[in-house]
This record gives structure tokens, C-alpha cells and sequence, in this order.
């Protein structure tokens, strides 16, 4: 038996017992939750986004909606939340009780306030003051906030990323972290921003914006509040693809730590997320759907992932992907495969066939109650039909050299 | 991967103190959870093993989208008794023996669960009706309201024909009233089938018996023939005229009509009851005897499990209900002086397949014994009865009446199909032959014109 592999990470100056996080959202709205979290064994929280007392905040009755697609109720998730409506006065006791009880574990104080930088900088102090171990500057919260001029408004403008994050950084006592917005046309570039301005890391995704869907019987847009409906924050396992592929970018491009959020519903998401480069990783949505006991196996699946592939520390996995994600143009045009059916495995439902003559090159050849076959000639290697293969292996590649 | 969905049933013990239905449907949310699984083959073999073609994961589909009223349309437009037969068909040897999902080693798709789904949904707005074409200035008269009848009725009537459907019950419905008990299908789902049926402008001429249909010919353009096999086959040994011997038709006849409200059933409360065969009359007939309140009941069969023609779903109700199988048993003589006392029984032994592939039986000597029984019901095989078709004049074979690939008979003009020809299946195969023969009909009426379906 080999010993046990060592999943704790540094992250800036955070030790971390594993990468894994809460996210600033419902499971870390107040002090008692976060402690109940931590309990059950994450590794640190961010808290539900503090802002001034004199900014108004509002909760709407009711503010979430979901999608779902044939079996599963829900594969994705969406809120029309706003940030924390308690005083920063509770929420700095609560982050004195929380460092007392837990000093081992990390606390990220969430931040957000309006286009002062006065406002930011007052801010920072007050919350870094009370002991948290980083602040996260909210600059991507997408629905509600930007109307006012805060979240994605700001996290859409190098100009006042690069500000706001100044006067954060000259207030706070703590590292700073800027958590971006998924909204915008690149995000390399709102992260070099944030960078430059002096910004110790990066947390993204936030919520991607979007309209989960429409009530077809009472015509009400969801989540529906008194008949009516805005755009809401996407979250949960359908929005991971487009996590992964920000994360994996801003690594790219920046050369500071990037805490990985979006869609992580399980510990092979979050290797996915430390695969392209983050050195930390945030839940949200699937601690909603399933409480803070998921961690458990969080923590036990990447645990014996590690041990399978015969790593000993998880750091040796972050960043193991990146290099191989290039350029559209610089992939290898010569390389040509051709589908193969495995007569064996074959089920002969017809689903490669009807896949590839509907959707693909008309390349497959079938007859009920007999196996597929695959016309090398007319094949292209698009794939379609390996995705739509009930039986896992039927459908493999096989190399033809030109 | 997912699992097949199995609803509430009502415990055994509890089932048989009525002849109800036992097995709930399925609620929306695990219709659309089971129609999830259906993998939409393409050219599905499930379809191919419909006698009716119903397009199954056409419908299974409109249920996963929730577009329940489409799934319903997509079946009445192959099979006008598809909610009967959602209820019905042994689909244990039909489409969900084809299921492709087997082939991923799980169960397969719960086909006739969705078609029952399907049809209640239906229900709810009112049955799905067609178009009529316009009409033809002819007249089929049909013989038999049964499901061939029905069926070819049906089809007729909508292609425009003036159609007359004679019976000799007080009901139409054949079976589905007199022989199918309401345990699997209640009354309801037939008559409202029938109901339906009659939209389409039929006319209906109940408690006729039809002897002569040379007479009909002149009157008619064409006529179908869908008497069924109502006679049951006798044993053939002695005793069999013995007061408690019931043929299993006759019998299970007499117990839908007395749950009708008409006359009585036999009285086999507290009794022991012997069912001689092995087919899915032979589980109703015991299942039904042990509704009616019998002591012990036993299935007397020649043949082993394997053999037995029975689908395992009936098997196992009878087998939950408290039937005793005496397998390679089969029965010498039933003794008695004026009614049942007993049955002299024998083993028998499996002989080596014959060129079928079906293995023979032969009994073992010196193995006989007495089975202590009051009541014997002999269900092994039923026939049309002989001097009707006798006086109808067409070409029999086996005591069927024998077509050709058009349903002819071997009279010009007159058409077959359902069990009277073929020895007694099951209701979708006698809805696709009279929707097959309704096709020839038209074929015939019109010059062959029209193409054959
Ligand atoms: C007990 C039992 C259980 C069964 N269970 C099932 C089951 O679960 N699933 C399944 O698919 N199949 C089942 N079957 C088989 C199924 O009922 C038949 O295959 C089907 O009903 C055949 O239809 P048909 O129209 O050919 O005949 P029938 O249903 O027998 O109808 C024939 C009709 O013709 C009428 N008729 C007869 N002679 C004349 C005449 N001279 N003049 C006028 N009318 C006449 C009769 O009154 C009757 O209405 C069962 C059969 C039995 C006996
Ligand atoms: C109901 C809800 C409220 C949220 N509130 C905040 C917030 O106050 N501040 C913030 O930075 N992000 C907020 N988020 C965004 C999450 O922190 C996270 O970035 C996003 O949900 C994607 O991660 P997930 O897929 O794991 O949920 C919220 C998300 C949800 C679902
Ligand atoms: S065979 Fe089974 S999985 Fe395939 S289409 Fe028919 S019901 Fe669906």
C-alpha cells in the first residue's frame, strides 16, 4: 500500500486542507452555517457577499428557477439573489467567532459595494480587520447589483476593475482576490485588468446570465416574482463547461493563483477544474442540492483518484491539462481516424445510424436486428456517433494512415 | 442507465376477494421517467413484434415531452382497441420481448404500462376519432363483433363503406366482454373502445346469430367473418360428461355474465378444482376459480415450465394466488357416479425434441395416481363451432376457416381473420388481421385499385 496522498494545497497564503471551498452564496450566509460547514469538513468558505449599510438590499420572493432535461430534475440552476442584507456590524462579529472556533480553517470575506472607491477601500479595511483570511471582491454578480452600478457592471469594465481593485488592495490588511464575471466578450482580459491593478488571485466563474425558462401554461417568465421576471444568474453541472474553459484561460494568461468555480457537483469536476490550472476550487449550487455532507466524498474521491493514478500530492495534478489546449490552428490536420463498431458490444438499437445519417456523413451501415458497421470510405470521424452509443466502448477510433 | 418502473399491486390475498383490476398505472411523473428509458430505436424491433405496427417509440416519445394526447393519437392509428390491448397482450412474447434494452442486460422498456397510460390520458379528452372518407355506395356486412370484427369494421367505415356488424351476444365485444375477466382489463376500457367504434356510423345488429352467409352475400358487397373459437376442445376421455366438467370458454363465460348481472356461475366455494392445461385460458380459468371462493385449485399440465404456452406474468399471478402446478401430469379418466369425485392421473416424461423443436410427452407407466378434485375445467384449445361453419360453406382445415394471404375464404366475397382462422391468439393479432382483411375488402370492392396496406 502506497501512503495515503497528500490532497492539501497552498493557495496564495491560505494552507488549505484540500482545494475545496464554499463559495459566497446561501451555505455561507451566516456564521453559524459556515461553521456547520466546516464542521462536516470543508476547508474553508467564502461568506454571502457583505456590503455597506447604506446600500439597499432587497430578497424576492421567490428567486430561484431550475432546468432539467429527461431524467434529471435539474442540470442547471438559477437565482435572482442579491448579496447579504445583514449589517457588516453582525457580520464582523460573526467572522471574530468563526476565526476563534476554526483558526485552522480559511475565511474569504466577499466584498461589494458601489463605484466609491472610497466605499471600497472603507470596506476592505473594516472586513479584513476582523480576521478573514482574504477578501473576495465581487465583480460578477449579474443580475439586480449591476443595475445599480456594482457585480458585472464593474466586473464588464477594465477601467473600474482595475480601480475598485486599487482602493480594495489599500484598504485590506489580506491578500485580495477578485472573483469575475463569466459575461463579457474575453475574460483573459478583465483578469490581466485585475492583475495588473495589483490583484493577488482570481475566482471565477459567477453565475453566467441567462433565462431558465417560461412557465408555458400562466406564460410567466421563472423564477416568477408577482407575475414578472428579470434575467437571473445561471449556476450548477450545465454551466461547468463554460467555467472550465474561463478558468483555463485566465491560468493561461495571468500568472496569479485562480480559484475554480462553476458547476462542480462532484470530485470529478473539481479535478477537472485543477486540471486547467486552479489552484483551489469553489461549490455552491450542489451544496444547496445536497447539503454540506457531500464534502465526505469530495474529499474521499479525489483522495483515491490520486492514489489510482499514482500521484502523492494534489498539487502535482494543477495546471497537468493546460498545456495541451492550444489554438484551433495549431491542431494536427493530418491526424485521421475512422469510427470503428464493435460487432460484439453492439446492442443494434440504430441510434449511430440514424445519428449519422440525419446529423453526420450517411457512413453507417445498418439493418435491424443486425450490428452497425461503419463505411470507412464515407466516415469522417466527427464522433457524433460514439456520443450517441448507448454502450460504453462500442465505438472506438481506430488509426488509418494516409 | 436507468431501471424499469414497477407500480403499486394489491397483495395476493387481498386481490382475490374481487375480480378488479390490481395493478395501478402509472402516474405522470413515472410515465415520463419510464418513457425516458426508451432508447428510440431506429426501425425498432419492438415495432416489427406488434402485430398491430403501432409506432412505439414514436408514442413513447410524445409521452417523455409530455404531449400525452399526441402518444394516444400515434396508437389509435394503428390499433382502434390500443387501449384495450395496452391492457391485454401478453407483451412478454410481443414488443417487450424485442426490447433493445434487453440487449443492455436490463428489463425492457414497460411498453404496455405507457400504451395503458396513453389510453387513460386519452380517456380524459375523449378518444381520438379520424376522418371518414367519403362515401362508397357499398355494404360489407361483417359477422362477429369480436376484435377482428371490430377492427375491420372500423376500417371499413372510415374508408366509407356502409357497414353492418351482426352478433349473436347481447353485446358487442366478443371476448373482450365474454371471455377477458376485469382483473386484466376493466369493462370499461372495451366498451368505451366500442362506443367509439360506433361513431364512425356502424350499425350494430345485436343477438342475430348468423347461420347462412350465401343469403348475406346477396344483400351484401362483401362479407368478413370473425366468429372466433368459442367451442372448447374436449379431453377426450372418460367422464368428461360428469356433473362439475366445465368447459374453460363456457366457463369463463358464465362468470363474466353473472358479473354482468346474468344468471349464475358455478358454485366452487370450497371446493377443489382441477384445470386441465397449460395456456392463458388455463391460468384465467384458475385464477377465476380461486376468486370464486375454491378450496384448492391445480393446474394439470403434460408439459414442463418451459414448455407451457402461458406468459410467465400469468403464471406467476396464478402462482401468487395459490394455484398448484402439477406438472407432466396428465389426466386418464375423471371417476365419479354422477358428478366429479376424482381424477386417475399420470406422469409423463419429456421426449427428445421432434423436428419443431418442441418436445413430445409419453406417459410413465405405473405412475398413476388420484387427484381428489369436485370440479374439473378443461382448457387445453378451442375451435370454431363445426356445424356452423359447416353450414357456411367455406373451406375448413383442422376445424379452422382456411384464407389466403388476402383473408379470402375459399367463397368470392367473403372474408375471415381472429381466431376463427387462426385457432385462437390473442386480440391484437385479431385487430391487425381484420384491419388486414378490411384492406383486401376494399381492394376487392374496388378493382383492385387501391393499394393493399
Ligand atoms: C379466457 C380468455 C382470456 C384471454 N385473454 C387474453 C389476453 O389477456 N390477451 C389477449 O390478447 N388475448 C386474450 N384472449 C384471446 C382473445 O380474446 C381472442 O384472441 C380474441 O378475442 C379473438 O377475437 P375474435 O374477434 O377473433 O373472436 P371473439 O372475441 O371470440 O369474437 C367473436 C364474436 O363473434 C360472435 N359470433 C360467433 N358466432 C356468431 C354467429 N354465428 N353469428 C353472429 N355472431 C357470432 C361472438 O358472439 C363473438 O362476439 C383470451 C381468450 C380467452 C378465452
Ligand atoms: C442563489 C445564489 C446566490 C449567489 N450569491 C452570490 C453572492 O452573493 N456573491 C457571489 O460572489 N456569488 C454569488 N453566487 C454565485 C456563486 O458563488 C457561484 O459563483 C456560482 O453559483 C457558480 O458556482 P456553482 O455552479 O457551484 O453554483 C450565488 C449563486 C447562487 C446560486
Ligand atoms: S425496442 Fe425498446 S428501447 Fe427500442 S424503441 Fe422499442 S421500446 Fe424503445
Amino acid at each position: 500500500m502506497v501512503s495515503k496522498p497528500d490532497i492539501s494545497v497552498k493557495f496564495c497564503n491560505l494552507e488549505l486542507e484540500s482545494p475545496y471551498l464554499l463559495s459566497s452564496a446561501p451555505p455561507t450566509c451566516t456564521g453559524e452555517m459556515i461553521m456547520r460547514a466546516f464542521e462536516a469538513g470543508w476547508a474553508g468558505a467564502v461568506t454571502k457577499t457583505i456590503k455597506p449599510d447604506k446600500t439597499p438590499v432587497y430578497d424576492l420572493k421567490n428567486r430561484f428557477g431550475v432546468m432539467g432535461f429527461e431524467t434529471k430534475q435539474m442540470i442547471l440552476f438559477e437565482n435572482i439573489e442579491e448579496v447579504s442584507k445583514r449589517p457588516v456590524g453582525t457580520w464582523v462579529n460573526e467572522i471574530k467567532e468563526i476565526k476563534r472556533k476554526f483558526p485552522e480553517k480559511a475565511l474569504i470575506g466577499s466584498i461589494m459595494a458601489e463605484c466609491k472607491e472610497e466605499d471600497w477601500e472603507e470596506l476592505a479595511r473594516v472586513v479584513s480587520e476582523a480576521g478573514v483570511d482574504m477578501l473576495e471582491l465581487n465583480f460578477g454578480c449579474p443580475h439586480g447589483m449591476p443595475e445599480r452600478g456594482m457585480g458585472a457592471f464593474i466586473g464588464q469594465r477594465t477601467e473600474l476593475i482595475q480601480k475598485l481593485t486599487k482602493a480594495a488592495k489599500r484598504g485590506s490588511s489580506v491578500p485580495v482576490m477578485v472573483k469575475l464575471t463569466p459575461n463579457v466578450t474575453d475574460i483573459a482580459f478583465t483578469a490581466k485588468a485585475a492583475e495588473e491593478a495589483g490583484a493577488d488571485a482570481i475566482s471565477a466563474i459567477n453565475t453566467v446570465l441567462g433565462l431558465i425558462g417560461i412557465n408555458i401554461d400562466t406564460f410567466e417568465p421563472i423564477p416568477t416574482v408577482d407575475g414578472m421576471s428579470t434575467f437571473g444568474g445561471l449556476s450548477g453541472p450545465g454551466v461547468k463547461p463554460i467555467g472550465l474553459r474561463c478558468v483555463a484561460q485566465i491560468a493561461q494568461a495571468t500568472n496569479i493563483p485562480v480559484s475554480g468555480i462553476g458547476g462542480i457537483t462532484t470530485w470529478k469536476d473539481a479535478v477537472e477544474y485543477l486540471l486547467v490550472g486552479a489552484g483551489s476550487v469553489q461549490v455552491c449550487t450542489a451544496v444547496m442540492w445536497r447539503g454540506y455532507r457531500i464534502i465526505s466524498d469530495f474529499v474521499d474521491g479525489l483522495t483515491n483518484y490520486l492514489a489510482d493514478k499514482g500521484f502523492s500530492s494534489v498539487q502535482e495534478i494543477i495546471g497537468k491539462t493546460l498545456p495541451r489546449l492550444t489554438a484551433w490552428s495549431k491542431l494536427n490536420k493530418d491526424y485521421t481516424v475512422v469510427a470503428s463498431i464493435n460487432k460484439d458490444l453492439c446492442i443494434k438499437c440504430g441510434l449511430c445510424y440514424v445519428a449519422c445519417r440525419d446529423g453526420g456523413y450517411q457512413a453507417i451501415k445498418f439493418e435491424q436486428g443486425k450490428s452497425a458497421e461503419v463505411d470507412e470510405e464515407k466516415c469522417d470521424a466527427c464522433s457524433l456517433c460514439t456520443h450517441l452509443c448507448p454502450v460504453p466502448g462500442c465505438i472506438t477510433w481506430k488509426k488509418v494512415t494516409k | 442507465m436507468s431501471g424499469r418502473v414497477h407500480t403499486k399491486t394489491i397483495p395476493p390475498h387481498e386481490r382475490v376477494s374481487s375480480f378488479a383490476p390490481y395493478v395501478s398505472n402509472l402516474d405522470d411523473r413515472l410515465a415520463v421517467y419510464e418513457a425516458s428509458r426508451c432508447l428510440m430505436c431506429f426501425d425498432a424491433p419492438c415495432i416489427s413484434a406488434c402485430p398491430a405496427g403501432i409506432n412505439i417509440p414514436e408514442f413513447i416519445y410524445r409521452i417523455k415531452t409530455g404531449n400525452f394526447y399526441g402518444a394516444a393519437k400515434v396508437i389509435r392509428e394503428s390499433n382502434i382497441l390500443g387501449g384495450e390491448c395496452g391492457y391485454v397482450c401478453p407483451v412478454e412474447r410481443l414488443c417487450e420481448s424485442k426490447c433493445v434494452r434487453r440487449n443492455l442486460n436490463e428489463e425492457p422498456v414497460a411498453i404496455s404500462m405507457l400504451q395503458r397510460f396513453a389510453y387513460e390520458k386519452e380517456k380524459l379528452k375523449g378518444l381520438v376519432k379520424f376522418p371518414k372518407s367519403r362515401s362508397k355506395n357499398k355494404k360489407v356486412a361483417v359477422v362477429g363483433a369480436g376484435p377482428a370484427g371490430l377492427s375491420a369494421a372500423y376500417e371499413l367505415a372510415r374508408m366509407g363503406y356502409g357497414v353492418t356488424v351482426f352478433d349473436a351476444n347481447p353485446k358487442p365485444g366478443g371476448l373482450l366482454l365474454y371471455g377477458i375477466l376485469p382483473w386484466k382489463a376493466p369493462w370499461s376500457v372495451p366498451e368505451s373502445e366500442i362506443d367509439l367504434i360506433k361513431e364512425y356510423g356502424i350499425n350494430f345488429v345485436t343477438n342475430k346469430k348468423i347461420t347462412d352467409l350465401k343469403s348475406l352475400l346477396k344483400e351484401y358487397d362483401a362479407v368478413f367473418v370473425g366468429i372466433g373459437a368459442t367451442k372448447s376442445q374436449k379431453l377426450g376421455i372418460p367422464g368428461e360428461d360428469l356433473n362439475g366438467v366445465y368447459p374453460a370458454q363456457e366457463f369463463l363465460q358464465s362468470v363474466a355474465k353473472w358479473l354482468m348481472g346474468e344468471g349464475k356461475a358455478p358454485d366452487l366455494k370450497g371446493k377443489r378444482v382441477a384445470v386441465i392445461g397449460g395456456g392463458d385460458t388455463a391460468i384465467d380459468a384458475a385464477c377465476a376459480s380461486v376468486r370464486l371462493g375454491a378450496e384448492r385449485v391445480y393446474i394439470v399440465y403434460r408439459r414442463s415450465f418451459a414448455e407451457m404456452p402461458a406468459v410467465p406474468y400469468g403464471r406467476n399471478q396464478a402462482r401468487e394466488e395459490g394455484v398448484e402446478f402439477l406438472l407432466l401430469t396428465a389426466p386418464v379418466r375423471i371417476l365419479g357416479e354422477k358428478s366429479v369425485e376424482a381424477i386417475e392421473c399420470v406422469k409423463m416424461e419429456l421426449t427428445e425434441p421432434d423436428s419443431s423443436g418442441r418436445r413430445g410427452v409419453k406417459p410413465i407407466k405405473g405412475s398413476e395416481f388420484r387427484l381428489d378434485v369436485n370440479s374439473v375445467i378443461v382448457a387445453i384449445g378451442q375451435k370454431p363451432d363445426e356445424e356452423l361453419l359447416k353450414s357456411y360453406g367455406v373451406k375448413t382445415e383442422k376445424g379452422l376457416i382456411v384464407v389466403d394471404e388476402n383473408f379470402s375464404t375459399s367463397i368470392k366475397g367473403i372474408f375471415a381473420g381472429g381466431d376463427a382462422v387462426n385457432g385462437g391468439e390473442t386480440v391484437v393479432e385479431a385487430v391487425a388481421e381484420g384491419k388486414k382483411a378490411a384492406a383486401a375488402i376494399d381492394k376487392f370492392l374496388s378493382g383492385g385499385k387501391s393499394p393493399k396496406k
